[in-house]
């Protein structure tokens, strides 16, 4: 799995993806870690299949024991179905998720690891030596649905918000943003819902200091192109299957 | 534990969930069937003297085997639980292996050997308590077999007493007769519960 640094200072964003090894017809996904001195953060991380590559990754950086967070932007199994197995493999952990999944996220294997309910409004993620911000999302795509930001490394990882269905081994940042465009479109018309909720989201977002906007597939986004993305996601129709 | 053990052992526990389920139609109508009787012999009066004590003990019977097969219906619950923990388990440290393959070089790779470690010894101690749980619904199965041998023996202590019941005979034959099926029923499911077990206990 390949990883790469998006943030170096007290402590790491570290975006992995890009597995060669994934099965082929499993939506590619990226998982990101923020890794402190003495905790680490996994963020979406990830389906089933991609547990053991992820978790080898993952042990470059960061010792079991250390890892004691994760955090789920959604239910969705490419997001987290691995949980019943982090469950065995973390002796201290917990899972920020929302409220609203608790019931279904539990079926995935949830003994260990402790569930820390996300309300609809949202919250923090303490990691002692720094604090994340859970952003809400909601209705995008899933009704309840949260990103991440982190004001001092000034990423939002903006779960599908961004995301485009590439071919395998595509660049981690967009290069051209008009070139990209079309292989994020008809992902944003068709899995996003509402247009009401991108408005609402794409007001609070705009009041945050963004340098890197990272989604959980495709390219991440730097510098001018994640205003451009808020700008070309504004104007755009969504929720075109009705 | 192999992968295909676990899931023999999906197959058993599925298995005999049905199975118990059926009993528990069957003892029903084994139940149906005394009150059935009951009715026909006040209606025989005289006629049908010596069946009236029998319905009483048709209807203990079909009562006892509900209860034993509720009893045992938790046993089977708690196996079926007993089976998804080891799944879990036994996919978490195939999982886990590969991950060492995977994670060669890597700085941190040691410290997933305690969690290996433990998943393992916790599987073992699942996989002992499900065979504990096994042997324990085996005796049970076998106390199920009782009141269904006993309720054979009254079906027919019961035709001979249908054949003094006059213009009744044919109503109360027909109750002995449905008895004795309903315990040759039960009989025969609570024997492939066993056999279901019995495969688990030798793929060991």
């Amino acid at each position: 799995m390949r990883m790469t640094k998006i943030y170096e200072g007290a402590y790491q964003w570290i975006m992995l993806g890009r597995d060669e090894h994934k099965p082929e017809k499993i939506i590619d996904t990226n998982q990101y870690m923020v890794r402190t001195a003495n905790r680490c953060l996994l963020i979406d991380p990830g389906g089933i299949e991609l547990f053991a590559p992820m978790l080898a990754a993952v042990l470059h950086h960061a010792p079991v024991e250390e890892i004691t967070d994760l955090f789920a932007s959604h239910q969705d199994p490419d997001i987290i179905s691995s949980l019943g197995l982090w469950d065995q493999a973390l002796p201290n952990a917990k899972l920020h998720a929302s409220a609203l999944w608790e019931g279904f996220l539990r079926h995935f294997g949830c003994e260990t690891i402790e569930y820390v309910p996300i309300p609809d409004h949202g919250g923090v993620i303490n990691l002692g030596s720094t604090e994340l911000q859970i952003v809400p999302a909601h209705y995008l795509h899933a009704s309840a649905n949260f990103h991440i930001y982190d004001p001092h490394a000034k990423i939002l990882m903006s779960g599908d918000v961004g995301a485009a269905l590439e071919a395998p081994g595509m660049p981690v940042f967009v290069e051209n943003f008009d070139m990209h465009v079309e292989k994020m479109r008809y992902f944003h018309q068709r899995w996003m819902p509402s247009n009401q909720a991108k408005r609402a989201w794409i007001d609070r977002v705009r009041k945050l200091d963004i340098d890197i906007l990272a989604p959980q597939h495709g390219r991440m986004f730097k510098g001018d192109d994640v205003k451009r993305f808020l700008d070309w996601f504004e104007a755009l129709q969504v929720g075109i299957a009705v | 534990m192999q992968v295909n053990q676990t899931k023999s052992q999906f197959v058993a526990v599925a298995s005999i969930a049905a199975e118990l389920s059926a009993v528990m139609e069957v003892a029903k109508e084994i139940s149906l069937a005394a009150a059935n009787a009951k009715a026909i012999a006040f209606r025989a009066g005289e006629k049908a003297k010596g069946f009236q004590p029998i319905t009483d003990f048709i209807n203990e019977l079909a009562k006892d085997t509900i209860e034993l097969v509720n009893n045992i219906n938790e046993y089977a619950f708690h196996l079926y639980r007993l089976t998804v923990n080891e799944q879990r388990m036994t996919e978490a440290c195939r999982r886990f292996e590969k991950v060492g393959q995977l994670a060669v070089g890597a700085r941190y790779a040691d410290s997933l050997n305690a969690p290996l470690q433990q998943v393992r010894q916790r599987n073992q101690v699942c996989h002992r308590e499900f065979i504990i749980q096994v042997s324990e619904l085996l005796i049970k199965l076998a106390d199920v077999m009782h009141p269904a041998r006993a309720a054979r023996v009254i079906a027919a202590n019961s035709r001979i007493e249908a054949s003094q019941a006059g213009e009744y005979l044919q109503s109360l034959q027909a109750v002995a007769e449905s008895v004795d099926n309903a315990a040759q029923i039960i009989n025969d499911k609570v024997h492939k519960c066993r056999s279901a077990l019995t495969i688990i206990n030798v793929a060991e």
